[in-house]
């Protein structure tokens, strides 16, 4: 599939053939660096300093670049399309090639950054368990309840980071759990599940 | 065990504050409810909310450290009773001292109980970040009760992280296990 790019996004682009191949290697190496660490405004400033143009075009050029990176990585598209797509950019060949190498370099890592983003639901990180038996309590004394005390922790859900949770639970429930849990990993197996997963690509 | 000596003695002559304060002990939890038998009408009210008292007290305590029947029986001899109303005592005490002991237990703090797990199997084709993602996932919501209410923990897991939690959580159930034949 090809990307369409607006007229503003080809705009902020059209500052790229103005400067040299290396400047624009270094705006696409700045680029990736806002992707992965949020931008820096200081960056620009030195840059356009440096280039005597204002800030704002540099900022342009960057923010056209990650919007770029993005969208193609996004869609997964082939090098074919990335091509065609950022030929209606009527850049040179030597400008398109570089933009090609940091979209290829990059596009798995890009990915894999933006997957992070729409997390809103806590996710299982681990669960530790142990095994107790309770002997006394504070209104009865001389029991005998063994019971399996456990720590899920989970990362994210709008808290951000980790959050753990502990809870109990008696053998009878331990094993219902169990039983529950295992015919859900069944149900991957099945043939429906196994139809769904073939066909939708 | 604690035993207001006094009080006591004054229930010796009404064994059937006795009968009412077991009964009454197993039944209501928190709300404090004298025995309203017609013979006890005469009784000054003070006195029979003190023995009433003193009588819960004693059964609770008795329940609590599973005082044996010479334990209770020689409690009861110091304060004069005699062998018939020790007799009723306890074979009242016997006949409630299960509901008893799980009235005690359940009072108390302790972690939320999971009580039971549902799960949904979704297959994430895509969102707004990122196209073509084409992964199964498993929504797990675990229903926990604490004191009364329930709550329940949602989280999303991977084949792989549920394979894991499966495994642990056997892993557990294994050592119960091991720990029941010992």
């Amino acid at each position: 599939m090809l990307l369409v790019l607006s007229e503003d996004h080809k705009e902020h682009l059209s500052f790229l053939p103005k400067v040299d191949s290396a400047v624009v290697g270094e705006f696409g190496r700045i680029a990736l660096e806002f992707l992965r660490r949020g931008t820096s405004p200081k960056i620009y400033e030195g840059a356009a300093r440096k280039l005597s143009v204002p800030v704002e075009t540099v900022q342009h050029g960057v923010e056209g670049l990650m919007f770029l990176m993005t969208e193609s990585s996004k869609h997964m598209i082939s090098e074919v399309d990335f091509l065609d797509s950022v030929l209606v950019l009527g850049f040179g060949e030597e400008l398109n090639q570089i933009l090609l190498q940091l979209y290829l370099q990059h596009h798995a890592q890009i990915r894999s950054i933006l997957s992070q983003l729409p997390s809103n639901l806590p996710a299982y990180h681990n669960l530790e368990w142990r095994l107790d038996v309770q002997l006394a309590s504070r209104p009865l004394r001389q029991q005998v309840v063994p019971m399996v005390t456990m720590r899920l922790l989970l990362v994210g859900g709008g808290a951000g980071g980790h959050s753990s949770r502990v809870l109990q639970t008696d053998p009878s429930s331990l094993l219902h759990l169990i039983s529950t849990l295992e015919a859900a990993l069944a149900t991957m197996k099945s043939s429906h599940a196994r139809r769904i997963f073939r066909n939708i690509k | 065990m604690e035993i207001r000596r006094v009080c006591c003695v004054h229930i010796e002559n009404k064994g059937c504050v006795l009968l009412a304060t077991c009964r009454g002990a197993s039944s209501c939890r928190r709300v404090f409810v004298l025995p309203d038998q017609p013979e006890l009408k005469h009784v000054d009210q003070i006195l029979l909310k003190q023995s009433h008292t003193a009588a819960t007290t004693f059964i609770l305590e008795a329940v609590k450290h599973n005082a044996d029947r010479s334990a209770i029986s020689s409690c009861l001899e110091e304060l004069a009773f005699s062998a018939e109303r020790i007799e009723i005592f306890y074979s009242t005490h016997q006949k409630h001292k299960k509901e008893l002991e799980r009235l005690l237990a359940s009072i108390g703090r302790c972690p939320p109980r999971i009580n039971d797990a549902s799960w949904r199997l979704q297959y994430h084709v895509k969102n707004d970040q990122v196209d073509k993602v084409n992964e199964p996932f498993y929504l797990i919501s675990l229903n926990t009760e604490n004191e009364g209410s329930e709550e329940d923990i949602n989280f999303t897991c991977t084949v792989e992280q549920l394979q894991d939690l499966v495994g642990k959580l056997k892993d557990a159930a294994k050592s119960v296990e091991k720990a029941s034949q010992m």
